[in-house]
């Protein structure tokens, strides 16, 4: 990864993640200017500068460099290097935000990589560890990057705004990846779920303000509820399989009560569904609470049945990738042998859009892109088939035995 | 019966060639320097001849029933087709990146300058990083209809003859 390439140069924050995983995978040095230039407080937030350490961490021999006011990055890329790592993400972000970029990045590493996130586990922002968890190691396995190695388990569940939760996340590394032809995402089979509950300590959520209900029968509900916390897991279950019931009988959804030592700081509570097909896709929707002393009391009965429909939403989408994974599977198809590669999606998420256009700067790659209708009436809505030709990339600094 | 039928030869060719036009011009109102309308009208024309070929073939006359709905169908389904989106997706790309306006009238007595609201690019370049695809108009899946329009993805739906 020769350092005279040519630098790309972009404007505002929004972005950051894709533009330095993209980078760092080509080579090419990086300078963004006029991050919230203009607002109040400028410059990078915390999670964003928690951000680039973690990327500091799995790399060797990077530079970065910001200015006073945090308003202008300069990042020279180094190798990746990986390992045994551990890293505070920012609480104020999930830990999704930072384990999304290392699933880019961590089959091209030197070492393998084995590294401990703190912080957020499940938010209402970013995509949780269980999703990723679900959706997106059996894509990665897809593209041959399995074996025992590649996990993602969960420590500690960490709710926001304090977090507190812990995972692992291990990846092997890979010379070259397969090309992939996925174009038919097969009928789903089966639901499946995880309902979560973290309490600190029982005592002290009765009085908590998440429990700041008007009508005082629901407030003493939820009070009770919170008191005896495995009943809450169980009424988000059961609404949830009320809805998706009417679909196909196979559901299960586990009821996971995190209290003590394995709870974060935080109380909270919600619900991650995912819908696998026989042909391998899982397709995932997910809800949590509000954080502790912000917003109206959600009850458990409203988050189940509105994060089943949102699955129902991501199975209209439809598609052979879950729509968060969507920039994953195309970054892979980039970077795979030099072979055509084919993939399904639903329609492409406004991420995903930007994430193309960065894709034909940092590699000069465009894909074809088609709509596909499907044949059959009740297949939901439209599709994109989207399809290339690697690059060729391999992975250089993995080391030979 | 050999008579009628060139008859009606002619008049189908005289037909498509009208509707033919007329879809020519809307097509020309609608994107007038759209470097792909010519590609378009190709793809048109090789769509039409396909259709004379089978009514030729079949013998029957339904191609002559609601021609002008065909054609509006077809102008349609164009105007979706992938050229769009993948202009969609790479043909804005060059406008976002450094769109600076540091204009002079903008400065007060040539030392202060005016600070205006964030334009909507400049929001979009700042806005949040975040990968989840939201749904802006979630539909009623209390409806029956709704439901229905996802039965066939389960396996408990109806599956293609193939498999």
């Amino acid at each position: 990864m020769a350092g005279e390439a040519q630098s790309l140069g972009y404007t505002g924050c929004n972005f950051l993640r894709q533009r330095l995983v993209l980078a760092t995978l080509s080579g090419r040095p990086l300078k963004i200017r006029k991050i919230r230039a203009k607002e109040e407080d400028p410059g990078l937030r915390d999670f964003e500068a928690s951000f680039i350490r973690l990327i500091d961490k799995v790399t060797n021999g990077s530079r970065i460099e910001i200015n006073q006011t945090g308003t202008t990055l300069y990042y020279q890329p180094g190798l990746l290097y990986g390992g045994s790592l551990e890293h505070d993400c920012s609480p104020s972000r999930g830990i999704g935000y930072y384990l999304e970029s290392l699933l880019c990045l961590a089959p091209f590493m030197k070492h393998p990589l084995k590294i401990v996130l703190r912080g957020v586990t499940n938010d209402q922002v970013d995509p949780s560890v269980d999703v990723l968890k679900a959706t997106a190691l059996p894509l990665l396995k897809k593209f041959g990057i399995d074996g025992e190695s590649l996990e993602i388990k969960i420590n500690r569940r960490g709710m926001p705004p304090k977090g507190g939760g812990e995972i692992l996340f291990a990846c092997p590394v890979r010379k070259v990846l397969q090309p992939i032809q996925f174009t038919d995402p097969g009928k789903i089979k089966r639901i499946r779920g995880t309902a979560y509950l973290v309490t600190r300590d029982s005592v002290n959520l009765t009085d908590s303000e998440n429990c700041k209900i008007v009508d005082e029968s629901k407030a003493q509900k939820c009070r009770y509820s919170v008191r005896v916390s495995p009943q809450m897991a169980n009424r988000m279950v059961e609404s949830a399989r009320g809805i998706l019931n009417k679909f196909l009988p196979d559901i299960y959804i586990y009821t996971d009560h995190m209290k003590g030592a394995s709870s974060g700081k935080s109380p909270g509570f919600g619900m991650c569904l995912t819908a696998e097909t026989i042909n391998g896709t899982v397709l995932s929707a997910e809800l949590a609470s509000n954080p502790q002393g912000q917003g109206a009391a959600v009850l458990p009965e409203e988050l189940g049945q509105n994060c089943a429909k949102l699955l129902l939403e991501e199975i209209y989408r439809g598609g052979c990738v879950d729509s968060t994974n969507q920039s994953l599977a195309l970054l892979l198809m980039t970077l795979g042998q030099r072979d055509v590669s084919k993939v399904l999606l639903g329609p492409l998420s406004p991420y995903t859009i930007e994430f193309l256009r960065h894709l034909r700067s940092f590699f000069q790659i465009m894909f074809k892109i088609e709509t596909k209708t499907p044949e059959e009436e009740h297949m939901g809505g439209e599709k994109v088939l989207m399809t290339c030709v690697g690059i060729g990339f391999s992975n250089l600094s993995k080391t030979i035995r | 019966l050999e008579a009628e039928e060139s008859n009606s030869n002619g008049f189908q060719h005289s037909q498509a060639k009208k509707a033919d036009s007329v879809r020519q011009t809307k097509l020309k109102a609608v994107k007038d320097e759209d470097d792909d309308v010519e590609n378009l009208l190709r793809e048109e024309e090789e769509y039409e001849e396909k259709t004379d070929l089978s009514a030729d073939t079949m013998g029957a006359l339904k191609w002559k029933e609601d021609l002008t709905q065909k054609a509006a169908e077809a102008f349609l389904r164009q105007q979706r087709s992938t050229p769009n989106l993948r202009k969609l997706v790479y043909g804005t790309a060059v406008e976002d990146e450094d769109h600076e306006s540091d204009n002079a009238d903008d400065e007060l007595g040539g030392l202060f300058r005016v600070s205006r609201p964030d334009k909507e690019s400049k929001q979009k370049a700042n806005a949040l990083d975040c990968s989840k695809f939201l749904i802006e108009k979630p539909q009623d899946w209390d409806l029956e209809e709704v439901m229905s329009s996802i039965r066939d993805c389960f396996v408990t739906g109806k599956w293609e003859d193939d498999k």
